[in-house]
């Protein structure tokens, strides 16, 4: 098996809660992030899901080195990125590249255009000599389907979805082999949302990229993702193809925030189980004991609050096989299918 | 007809022009029916629904022409303090940010009890504890203790339910709810959505569901009205709009979602953005982006063609969308 491009092994991210000014006490953490484990592959998508507050945007931002982990590991062709620093870091850093949720506020509003997109070479001279870096942006806004005229021109002079194209465009600049995307088409609107998912998907395939995608529409992750990872309070608790976890679900929580996405489709309407989970996610200053999803889930028993379920194939599937035999962190998995089946009813056929 | 919205135009006086924001706009919703309207940002669709309301800014908004008959009345046509006595009692709205329609600086009790002293005269005695009530009803838990809280003492989720209580308070006739879950996660979202189709059910009011969310119409909707740049281009029945779309717009909308149920190859894209409204394009406003776009559709503007007793669609060439 080819080594994995990026691996994160007990990833977490504590944020520490003081009381005090001169002797400043630790009272508690908001334990953002938990102890998460995945990798990526060269040239696959791996989605990751989950509501807010659940740590994926934290994971984003530990992956580009933009938040430093409390413990953990985030390995990069097998080098652990986590502690460089210096030269070193800023090596790595050029080949792991972030694209932003806001289109709005992640552009320096009195930068131009080319600016935006150059700057990346001012940090990285290496990547690209001086006379070149003009020809260089204007090929990148060719790329991503803007008139390469529009170099000195200002953010706001563009709209959403063009804004969210420069993001892309600076996200490329230096040809990095890992992008990683922070809901990067929820701010978009949907004629516009899938203009810019049709150009990712065919940047990955021009470039040779690993995307690591997160979203809270799970639409749109099953639509890009190879494999999926549900988080849910600081840590994975699914993990699979998309197939796996979208058609053969085995954790209550998967299950729940599927059966809770409406599907454009009215005749699904009655026959569909919904899963409506109650009350609110706990904080994450205070987990709960045991399963962190226990508070809300329908089948939780005493074992659920005394033990803490691991990410691994539930023994009940170990030896089956099959698409349910993906790892799940329950102690009672049990497959369930809660989207309607394909073809369904609905609309189909191409557009006119 | 409980509400009757007939050719509304509104206008806005902008730096660049005039940004005609609705353009003889006509729905009607009926007691106990939900009318789901879609669309984009910049399609009128919350303007359309301010003025019903009755809390459109003027200026920079101008209404231009139009009625807005409710129970038969034109609230157009009614004096302000006329307007407000409509407002809360028989018409109510429920907003996409609960956090920034509350008043921080108040309690939620005090907020709900509102309702009760201005419209009804109670004591603020009786007030509270129909705040209570309501909260109670909403399915907040711990009502009691809970009414003495301030709104960012709670999450999203129960903010919504504070705002749906609200609207509620004084039983109105139809409630305008302006993409009340978009800014909830999908769990709580059911949460809300299905409250709130309980509650209509309940009291038979009309709902005026406005979102750019194609989901949430097919789960709840009626009836559909697709707006696009101040227009309604395509209004039907819902399971008919979702079998057959009747317009091209329509059907790029649906053309163009990631679907939950399969993975699906590249996605259908409308080309280009939605129009600028100081300049709407001549004809159909949406020929520029459409695929069928032939030239009879960059001279002459659609009419809403009847495509069945219950369905109209602004195309010139509905019949041959229909079919393909």
């Amino acid at each position: 098996m080819p080594e994995p491009i990026l691996e994160v092994r007990g990833l977490v991210k504590h944020y520490p809660l003081t009381r005090g000014i001169l002797l400043r006490k630790q009272i508690g953490a908001v334990k953002a992030v938990d102890g998460v484990d995945f990798h990526l592959d060269r040239g696959e998508t791996l989605g990751i899901v989950g509501e807010s507050g659940c740590g994926k945007s934290t994971v984003a931002k530990m992956l580009v080195n933009l938040e430093r982990p409390t413990a953990g590991e985030i390995r990069y062709k097998g080098e652990d990125i986590t502690r460089l620093s210096g030269k070193a870091l800023k090596a790595v850093r050029r080949n792991i590249q972030m694209v932003f949720q806001d289109p709005y506020t992640s552009l320096n509003p009195r930068m131009t255009v080319g600016d935006i997109i150059g700057e990346a070479y001012d940090i990285h001279p290496e990547a690209a000599p001086k006379g070149d870096r003009r020809r260089r942006v204007r090929e990148l806004l060719d790329v991503v389907g803007l008139n390469p005229e529009y170099l000195n021109r200002y953010p706001h002079q563009f709209s959403g979805g063009q804004r969210q194209r420069i993001g892309i465009a600076r996200g490329l600049a230096l040809r990095p082999e890992i992008i990683v995307a922070d809901e990067p088409v929820s701010a978009l609107d949907v004629s516009v949302q899938a203009q810019v998912i049709n150009l990712l998907d065919r940047l990955q395939k021009e470039f040779d990229l690993s995307y690591v995608f997160i979203a809270h529409d799970l639409s749109i992750v099953r639509h890009i993702s190879d494999r999926v990872g549900v988080m849910y309070l600081g840590r994975i608790v699914e993990t699979g193809t998309d197939t796996e976890i979208y058609d053969h679900p085995t954790h209550p929580y998967t299950q729940a925030l599927l059966s809770a996405v409406p599907v454009p489709d009215p005749e699904a309407r009655e026959d569909r189980e919904r899963i409506i989970l109650a009350g609110d996610v706990p904080s994450p200053t205070n987990i709960p004991s045991g399963c962190r999803f226990r508070t809300r889930c329908w089948k939780a028993r005493e074992r659920c609050a005394l033990e803490v379920p691991a990410l691994a194939v539930p023994a009940a599937f170990r030896d089956e096989g099959g698409p349910a035999a993906h790892d799940s962190a329950c102690h009672f998995a049990e497959e369930k299918r809660v989207v309607p089946a394909e073809g369904s009813g609905g609309h189909g056929g191409g557009p006119g | 007809m409980l509400l009757e919205v007939r050719d509304l135009h509104v206008e806005f006086h902008t730096r660049d022009g005039v940004a005609r924001a609705v353009n003889g706009v006509s729905y009607g919703v009926d007691a106990g029916e939900t009318l789901a309207v879609l669309g984009e940002s910049g399609s009128g669709k919350s303007v359309t629904a301010q003025t019903v309301m009755g809390i459109l800014d003027t200026p920079p908004g101008r209404i231009t022409g139009g009625e807005v008959l409710f129970e038969g009345r034109d609230l157009l046509k009614l004096k302000e303090e006329q307007r407000r006595k409509v407002r809360g009692a028989e018409m109510a709205m429920i907003f996409q940010d609960a956090l920034s329609s509350l008043n921080p600086v108040l309690t939620v009790g005090d907020q709900l009890g509102e309702m009760f002293t201005v419209h009804r005269g109670m004591s603020r005695k009786d007030a509270r504890a129909r705040a209570v009530e309501l909260m109670d009803r909403v399915r907040i838990p711990g009502a009691r203790e809970r009414v003495k809280q301030y709104p960012h003492q709670f999450s999203g989720g129960m903010r919504q339910r504070i705002m749906i209580a609200m609207a509620m308070a004084l039983e109105p006739k139809l409630i305008i709810a302006d993409e009340p879950t978009t800014a909830l996660d999908v769990t709580v979202q059911a949460q809300v959505m299905e409250l709130l189709a309980e509650l209509q059910r309940e009291l038979r009011m009309g709902l005026i569901l406005i979102t750019h969310d194609l989901g949430v119409v097919a789960d709840v909707a009626d009836r559909i009205a697709v707006m696009y740049a101040g227009r309604i281009v395509e209004t039907a029945p819902v399971h008919d709009i979702y079998q057959a779309p009747a317009h091209p717009y329509t059907r790029g909308l649906l053309e163009s979602i990631p679907r939950l149920d399969h993975k699906g190859r590249e996605l259908y894209a409308i080309k280009g953005l939605p129009p600028n409204l100081t300049r709407i394009p001549s004809g159909c406003p949406f020929h520029p982006r459409c695929p069928m776009a032939r030239d009879v559709c960059r001279t002459d503007v659609p009419p809403l063609y009847e495509v069945s007793p219950r369905r109209g669609s602004a195309c010139h060439f509905f019949r041959e969308c229909l079919d393909a």
